[in-house]
């Protein structure tokens, strides 16, 4: 099955200069994780994600109409800051790797079961 | 045995080996129930000599059919091939011995990715057979409530793709953890029934028995151990929980002679197992506690001190309100009401304090056994004010009532 791992940060763990150290830190554990991912040959993609500061959001209105918002969709502490797509045997080997996601305290991982085609 | 005692007891097992074949709770639950409904029309006045193998043999066949259908459907749509059981494949699978795949089947329904008042449900719906009216009623929300509680979970199940698999030994302290919980709010539940009539004993009955498998299928744990002589110890005093008006009786004004020797003989042995196997736990330190009152059955004493020290222990083991306020109480009782007063001054909770039942009773208590009777009675009557249940409110009632003629 495809999972996809959503991952979650309070974006101002990487404020300041010790935002930046901590970043470099949290970085460094996803490159590996990547690599670990990968040559487990689970992995089908994944990416971080620039901060929400770069966000467009397209409102869908009624009727076909849309606006633009200059932002995230949801104004939360956490947000989105990159995903794996992985493809395991099921939940538990899923649950697994989120684990092994880093992340500063306050950090969550979503785990998603993709809709099989 | 009758035909339904039969079918009710082979149940676990036929559903937990077909949910593990087909990795479909539906459909094992529904493939057994037309083995059942069968059952009853085919068993003549004498049972088949080994009834759970008829229902295996008929349930089997008719999930395959109920695959069959729903692959054919399919194919119709998707181009899928249908799977096909050869006769030869399904004579074949008939003749081997109903695999035992309980365990797994708990641990599905046990499931940390299911909410935990979900897991309860789900457990005695797909292990025990226990029908949703019943359940309903039992965890005291609408039956559209429980129906949807028990979807919403098989729904998660299927979509998330929790496998149905024994875990890893690396990950039992917490999946076997969840399993435990999930038995432990099943039984809070029947003892919460307890003082209404009909069918809750059975309802408790069926815990009994779902810990008692558990143990049978995890013989080496002792927090497994514990739990079942926990629920043991609990159900041996049914019988003395409510005097003739329907009062709730305290546990340590109990009439001894009421409690149930046989069950408390079991728990003993129970927990004397998980003492053998050295690693202490909060399952084992609450069955102990139960333990210590049940032994003044032979002392006629309850030892208050022994009950007040494993509190310490279980405030270790397992902090939170419900356990602070029973260890205040204990300690009043060993130590002297005022003690027990300043125990539970200290008792720390999320929510607030003046307005939990269990807090203001046992101040209650305390208040009128430190000779506080104003005090006494007005937490008496905030007590009442928070809607206990009719056996805790004679009760209550009762005790108010007392003070104030003094």
């Amino acid at each position: 099955m495809q999972y996809m791992l959503l991952v979650y940060e309070p974006e101002d763990a990487w404020e300041g200069e010790a935002g930046q150290a901590a970043m470099q830190v949290v970085v460094a554990k996803h490159m590996a994780l990547a690599g670990e991912l990968a040559a487990q040959g689970v992995l089908l993609s994944g990416n971080g994600l620039q901060g929400t500061a770069t966000a467009t959001t397209v409102v869908m209105g009624e009727g076909g109409a849309q606006t633009l918002h200059d932002g995230p969709f949801a104004e939360t502490r956490e947000q989105l800051g990159g995903y794996y797509l992985i493809d395991v045997a099921d939940l538990d080997a899923a649950l697994a790797w989120g684990r092994k996601v880093p992340g500063v305290p306050g950090a969550k991982c979503e785990v998603r079961p993709v809709i099989a085609q | 045995m009758n035909p339904g005692a039969a079918i009710h007891q082979a149940r676990s097992r036929v559903v937990a080996a077909l949910a593990a074949r087909f990795r479909d709770l539906d459909l094992a639950e529904d493939a057994f129930a037309e083995a059942a409904l069968a059952a009853l029309t085919a068993w003549p006045a004498e049972l088949p000599r080994d009834p759970a193998a008829w229902l295996w043999r008929v349930a089997l066949r008719r999930a395959l059919d109920a695959k069959r259908r729903a692959g054919t459907r399919a194919a119709a749509v998707h181009d899928a091939p249908p799977p096909e059981p050869t006769p030869e494949d399904l004579a074949m699978l008939s003749e081997e011995p109903i695999p035992d795949e309980r365990l797994r089947l708990i641990f599905v329904c046990c499931h940390p990715a299911i909410a935990p008042e979900a897991r309860a449900a789900l457990t005695l719906k797909v292990v025990c057979g226990r029908s949703t009216p019943r359940l309903a009623r039992a965890f005291l929300v609408g039956e559209g409530a429980m129906l949807q509680r028990i979807t919403r979970a098989k729904a998660k199940i299927a979509g998330a793709g929790v496998p149905f698999e024994v875990p890893a030994r690396a990950a039992w302290p917490e999946r076997l953890g969840a399993v435990l919980a999930t038995l432990e709010i099943a039984y809070a539940q029947a003892y919460e029934d307890a003082a209404l009539a009909g069918d809750a004993a059975d309802f408790a009955v069926e815990v009994l028995r779902l810990s008692g498998l558990l143990v049978e299928l995890v013989p080496d744990d002792p927090e497994v151990l514990a739990l079942a002589a926990l629920v043991r110890f609990a159900e041996a005093r049914r019988p003395a929980r409510l005097d003739d008006h329907g009062a709730m009786v305290p546990l340590a004004e109990q009439d001894v002679r009421q409690w149930n020797a046989a069950l408390i003989a079991e728990g003993a042995r129970l927990l004397d197992r998980a003492a053998e196997l050295k690693k202490t736990g909060p399952y084992q330190i609450l069955a102990a506690i139960h333990g210590a009152h049940l032994s003044r059955r032979e002392t006629g004493e309850t030892p208050w001190l022994v009950i007040a020290s494993l509190y310490d222990a279980l405030m270790v083991a397992r902090p939170g309100p419900v356990t602070a306020v029973n260890r205040a109480v204990a300690v009043g009782e060993a130590s002297g009401a005022e003690a027990g007063l300043t125990a539970l001054d200290a008792v720390r909770s999320d929510r607030r304090l003046e307005g939990w039942l269990p807090w203001q009773a046992a101040r209650a208590w305390l208040c009128e056994k430190a000779g506080r009777a104003e005090e006494a009675a007005a937490a008496y009557d905030a007590a009442l004010a928070l809607g206990p249940a009719p056996a805790e409110r004679l009760y209550l009632q009762r005790k108010r009532a007392a003070l104030s003629t003094q």
